[in-house]
């Protein structure tokens, strides 16, 4: 009686979980439709929606763009964040908590502010490099989740095993390598993963900076669904959520870190 | 210290007589040395964190304090810019009919939001605290997962579902009610793709508070003859409260801030502060009018925070022993 959760309140979750998932179900029914516009219920069955979006090569061009703008903002968060983190863990630093503070605060100011103020600096500068700029907005962004999640396992290694290794003769850079990076490894992917996420999604900052040549995924997302009634919109939006889906398995069972780590 | 002092040289007079490979192992010797020298002292950990703390302060101090300045050092007239100190542009936002409903409209949505979320949310971290294994993975699976799929897409899968000849029109159709009022285009549009955008923003710190919460106290209450609606009013809500200030915080400041679900489930009608913002500078090229929006969007969020996070926070972190 008092252990678990009432059947209201598992009716109750299940209706709510219904809500949440009906707008990612939705697309995908439609998307199969054979009419020229968007219905519902969906009308007869083809997969031809997708045979066009799949051959367009204006979706694969910015796809493409935005893995690899999310693989060099990734690259350049964990070449600045893993350092950054063990200086903060690692050593009692003397300012080190306003330190921190600073690394949080591009989560508190919201991203098309940082995307505007950004833009403004760039014209003043009077730079033109569109895609240095994307990684640098990105960065901005994806460091703070970059150094809390490695700050996180740093924080969780066991001393003693650093100690015991450094009293039995092995050289500091051996333990870093043996010892500490084992330990660390989680985290740094989990921050990886996050990282590379967040700059994938990316649209508040984008926006700013983007021009026709270097257009992530999420512009060319937006752009599609003013411009286009028909259901190869429902089709880029499921290639979308499938894509999602994929990047939940592949975290939860190849990495094995739940989402909810990834999440706290 | 002492190391690099005595391997300098050598590796030096051994590059200039031709052995280069030798020269770059002493070099990288000694690199050791410096690095082992350094470790664990104070130095090395401000040289690891130097490198974000300056890439940070270049690319997200400076701009941030730069377009805070420019909104009160110039002001658009007649489309020229007038420099010099002004208050201008923020009296502009407060007394210009339309933007000041544009700056209300947010609040209100930014509140809302964050109403109805937590109303959803605390079932959902119910469930994932208090449930059994299989259903706390259940719903986290369920809530997080659609973070993955980018927000244009799930304001799409919103926009589909609340369309004329959408899935809830279909829906409300079999049940008997023919024409319903078209929500897509209105507030209500917004409000429900954002709540549902930033609804597990909301669930997982409710789920941390729930989780830390004594389960002897609820079954002491169960036992001494509370219902569990009691239980909830008397027990579990005034101990999540900390979770609840942490949610809110967050999802105010999402909302206050959205700019892609208003656009695509409000459209033209409902526009919100990043929609004026995108407005002033990208259509008008308004610099000064849109940094300050942008500073007041920076104020409320700020302001939020503050208020919750430290306020709320430290007075209830008496009674749970323990903050966030």
């Amino acid at each position: 009686m008092t252990e678990g959760v009432s059947p209201l309140l598992k009716f109750v979750v299940a209706i709510i979980l219904l809500i949440v998932v009906a707008p990612l179900v939705v697309p995908i029914l439609m998307s199969i439709s054979d009419t020229p516009f968007i219905v519902f219920p969906p009308q007869g069955f083809t997969l031809d929606w997708y045979g066009e979006v799949l051959a367009n090569s204006e979706a694969r061009d910015s796809f493409l763009f935005s893995l690899k703008l999310a693989a060099v903002v990734t690259l350049i968060a964990l070449l600045l964040g893993v350092p950054c983190a063990a200086g903060l863990t690692r050593y009692r630093l003397p300012g080190g908590d306003a330190v921190l503070g600073l690394i949080l605060s591009p989560l508190i100011v919201p991203l098309i502010v940082i995307g505007v103020a950004l833009l403004q600096l760039f014209s003043l500068l009077g730079s033109r490099a569109t895609f240095m700029q994307l990684v640098i907005g990105h960065t901005v962004v994806c460091l703070p989740y970059v150094i809390r999640a490695v700050s996180a396992s740093f924080v969780l290694i066991d001393s003693r095993l650093t100690d015991a290794a450094a009293v039995l003769g092995a050289p500091p850079h051996v333990v870093a390598a043996r010892v500490i990076w084992p330990q660390v490894r989680p985290g740094v992917l989990a921050g990886a993963i996050f990282s590379f996420i967040v700059s994938f999604d990316d649209y508040p900052i984008s926006m700013w900076l983007a021009d026709g040549n270097n257009f992530p995924v999420p512009l060319y997302l937006y752009t599609v669904i003013e411009r286009s009634f028909d259901p190869s919109i429902a089709a880029i939006a499921s290639l979308m959520i499938f894509f999602a889906l994929l990047l939940v398995i592949v975290i939860e069972k190849v990495f094995g870190i739940s989402l909810a780590r990834l999440a706290s | 210290m002492s190391s690099l002092d005595t391997t300098e040289p050598t590796t030096r007079s051994s590059g200039l007589e031709g052995a280069p490979q030798a020269g770059w192992r002493r070099v990288a010797d000694s690199a050791a040395a410096l690095m082992a020298s350094l470790f664990g002292t104070r130095k090395a950990g401000y040289l690891l964190v130097a490198p974000t703390v300056i890439f940070l302060a270049v690319w997200f101090v400076w701009p941030v304090l730069h377009m805070i300045a420019l909104s009160v050092s110039a002001r658009a007239v007649d489309g020229v810019m007038v420099e010099g100190f002004t208050f201008d542009n923020y009296t502009r936002l407060f007394s210009t009919d339309l933007y000041f409903r544009i700056l209300l409209r947010t609040v209100r949505i930014a509140v809302l939001t964050s109403l109805f979320a937590a109303i959803f949310a605390y079932p959902l971290a119910i469930a994932i605290a208090r449930g059994g294994p299989g259903l706390a993975r259940l719903v986290t699976t369920t809530i997080l997962a659609p973070l993955l799929v980018n927000v244009v897409i799930r304001s799409y899968g919103w926009q589909a579902i609340l369309n004329k000849t959408g899935a809830l029109a279909y829906v409300l159709k079999l049940v008997g009610i023919e024409n319903p009022p078209m929500l897509l285009y209105t507030e209500w549009a917004v409000l429900i793709a954002c709540v549902h955008v930033y609804l597990p923003f909301m669930v997982m710190p409710l789920a941390t508070a729930i989780g830390r919460i004594d389960r002897s106290v609820e079954e002491a209450a169960l036992v001494a003859g509370a219902t569990r609606l009691q239980g909830f009013v008397r027990i579990i809500f005034p101990l999540s409260l900390p979770g609840l200030a942490v949610g809110v915080s967050l999802v105010f400041s999402l909302s206050a801030a959205a700019y892609v679900t208003p656009q695509i489930l409000g459209g033209n009608f409902t526009p919100l502060l990043g929609t004026l913002i995108e407005q002033q500078i990208l259509t008008l090229s308004d610099w000064p009018f849109g940094a300050a929006i942008s500073t007041m969007l920076i104020a409320m969020v700020l302001l939020m925070n503050l208020v919750f996070l430290r306020l709320v926070n430290r007075r209830f972190a008496r009674w749970t022993g323990g903050g966030r």
